[in-house]
């Protein structure tokens, strides 16, 4: 176990005229992320994702629970977990009037290396950012600069890497090309605990994940185990009478849901189940439109576990 | 600690060395009063006496420049605070003060730098002041910017906003500018003005700047002028460096 936290919990209290508000963003909060594994924590914005990265990474002490994290305890050693994690924040922190390079060595310089400017080279290559190493942070591409922020991260070879929703605003190029780089560091052991709102990106990086929501663990698992626990299959049907259909359905699949103008039908096992589904609703008179099948997807397990769909809540793009 | 600081002092000089532009700029505003001002200042005053005049005005165009010497750079800092880069450097292993305290002693170099210019430029226009008085004057604004800097990344890591702080700064720059003495002496004034401009923080380093450059080496003002600002720069640093904390836990 790199990191091993029990009940974590933080509120902040904002002040302003109308009086003083607590909010908790945290509501206790139990993870265990195995050394070598990439850890999701997903969920819509809001949910506490930041702040429980923020815990973790000593910059915020937790108002209770309690975690180990690369062996040493987070209350007591943060100067020694410091020592042992990478952190990169949502906002990147790449300087702008800095070049890539110089800031990359100087974050090895800060953390000891032995051997900054080396350290700082083979970073930036692996990274693929030799080229651009000697310009200015502001004049890089928003990939890019991503991936210098990530290389300010890695610089000192951390065990642990935390990182705060990555590919928050990278187009799906630049989204699929830092995935393989993250997959590239659990080749090399690096523990990984990222954050996402994205669902696609929890499902293809995480070899395990926690959704989150209003700030406590609704479910915890592998992709493939989480959306099994929502029956394997989704039947969308598009009708009308969706109601009446939903009633004569019911008898037949795990569950069912009428979302807006459709109906969704979870079932173990769809390639089997949609005879007797069309047959059914043909006996009742009701008439479809439209009828699609596919995969579960985190969104369904989401979705089975708040009552709302990732989708609607603005997060997911 | 002391490697910690120095690494990000080393940091911002070369920051800073990248783009000289900025000092020179905070240079320019003081030389100018000095080359236009200070000539007409000699003749109301001093009676077209230059030395003279020099001795009670370039103090004060001294104490100024150290005023609003780092309060740009801390500008900065609020910049720095929403990019995440201070975040970023939160969670290395570094000596946190050692953020805060690189980058004030960053300013107070580039401050002694810039007042040694002036009073280089003010010497050629007729100003006498000896080898001892030049440097302990240095040493005065260089404590005197130490202060001006706690303030000012006090207030940046506090209020993070830079409209915020460019109020407070506008509300308090103007009265602290006038009862310091700097443009002209609180003495020409009424008594009831020079009393309360002497719990004024920048008046001491005004007075005493007169006396060293006047060679009045033993004036109390000069051991009074360095103990306020030694103090205030005290609280104001450790305020900065808890702002920090605050900041990241």
């Amino acid at each position: 176990m790199i990191i091993s936290a029990q009940g974590l919990k933080k509120s902040f209290t904002t002040k302003s005229r109308k009086g003083s508000q607590t909010v908790e963003a945290v509501k206790g909060v139990d993870l265990e992320v195995k050394s070598g594994e990439i850890y999701g924590v997903l969920g819509p914005n809001g949910a506490g994702k930041t702040t429980t990265i923020r815990m973790l990474s000593t910059l915020i002490t937790p108002d209770a629970g309690t975690a180990v994290i690369a062996g040493h305890d987070l209350v007591k050693e943060p100067a020694q977990i410091r020592r042992k994690l990478g952190y990169v924040s949502q906002a990147g922190g790449v300087e702008e009037q800095n070049t890539a390079r110089a800031q990359v060595v100087f974050a090895a310089r800060i953390y000891n290396v032995p051997d900054p400017a080396k350290a700082a080279e083979e970073i930036l290559r692996k990274f693929d950012l030799s080229d651009i190493a000697d310009r200015p942070g502001r004049t890089l591409s928003g990939g890019q600069k991503r991936r210098v922020a990530i290389a300010l991260g890695l610089v000192h070879t951390p065990p642990l890497l935390f990182l705060d929703e990555p590919t928050t605003g990278l187009d799906p190029q630049n989204r699929a090309n830092l995935w393989d780089r993250i997959k590239e560091l659990r080749e090399q052991g690096t523990s990984v605990l990222l954050s996402t709102h994205y669902l696609e990106e929890a499902d293809a990086l995480c070899d395990r994940l926690a959704i989150v929501d209003h700030g406590v663990i609704v479910a915890e698992g592998t992709p493939a185990e989480l959306k099994r626990s929502v029956s394997g299959d989704v039947v969308t049907l598009r009708l009308d009478g969706l109601e009446r259909a939903a009633e004569v359905l019911t008898p037949l699949v795990a569950r069912t849901r009428v979302d807006e103008d459709v109906l969704r039908v979870y079932v173990d096992d769809g390639e089997h189940a949609l005879p007797s589904l069309l047959r059914t609703l043909e006996a009742d008179g009701l008439s479809l439109r439209s009828i699609t099948m596919e995969r579960a997807t985190l969104d369904d397990v989401f979705l089975a576990k708040t009552g709302r769909s990732l989708r609607d809540t603005g997060a997911a793009a | 600690m002391i490697r910690d600081t120095s690494l990000f002092f080393g940091h911002e000089v070369r920051n800073t060395l990248r783009n000289p532009v900025w000092p020179l700029f905070g240079i320019m505003q003081p030389v100018m009063y000095l080359l236009l001002f200070a000539p007409l200042y000699a003749g109301m005053a001093f009676g077209g006496d230059f030395g003279q005049a020099l001795v009670s005005f370039a103090p004060g165009m001294l104490v100024i420049t150290a005023l609003f010497g780092s309060m740009g750079v801390a500008y900065g800092t609020i910049y720095e605070i929403r990019s995440g880069v201070l975040e970023r450097i939160a969670v290395s292993p570094a000596w946190r003060p050692a953020i805060v305290l690189g980058r004030m002693l960053r300013d107070v170099v580039s401050l002694m730098i810039q007042s040694l210019a002036f009073i280089l430029i003010a010497i050629a226009m007729g100003l006498r002041v000896s080898p001892l008085a030049l440097v302990l004057m240095l040493l005065l604004l260089g404590v005197t910017g130490l202060f001006s800097s706690g303030v000012a990344y006090g207030m940046a890591l506090s209020l993070r906003d830079e409209n915020a702080m460019g109020q407070i700064m506008q509300f308090f720059a103007l009265p602290l500018m006038l009862l310091s003495g700097a443009l002209l002496p609180m003495a020409l004034g009424p008594d009831w003005l020079e009393r309360i401009s002497w719990f004024t923080p920048f008046y001491h380093p005004v007075e005493a700047g007169r006396a060293l450059f006047a060679g009045e080496l033993t004036d109390l003002s000069i051991p009074l002028a360095f103990g306020v600002m030694l103090a205030l720069a005290a609280l104001t640093v450790t305020w900065s460096v808890r702002s920090l904390r605050r900041l990241a836990g």
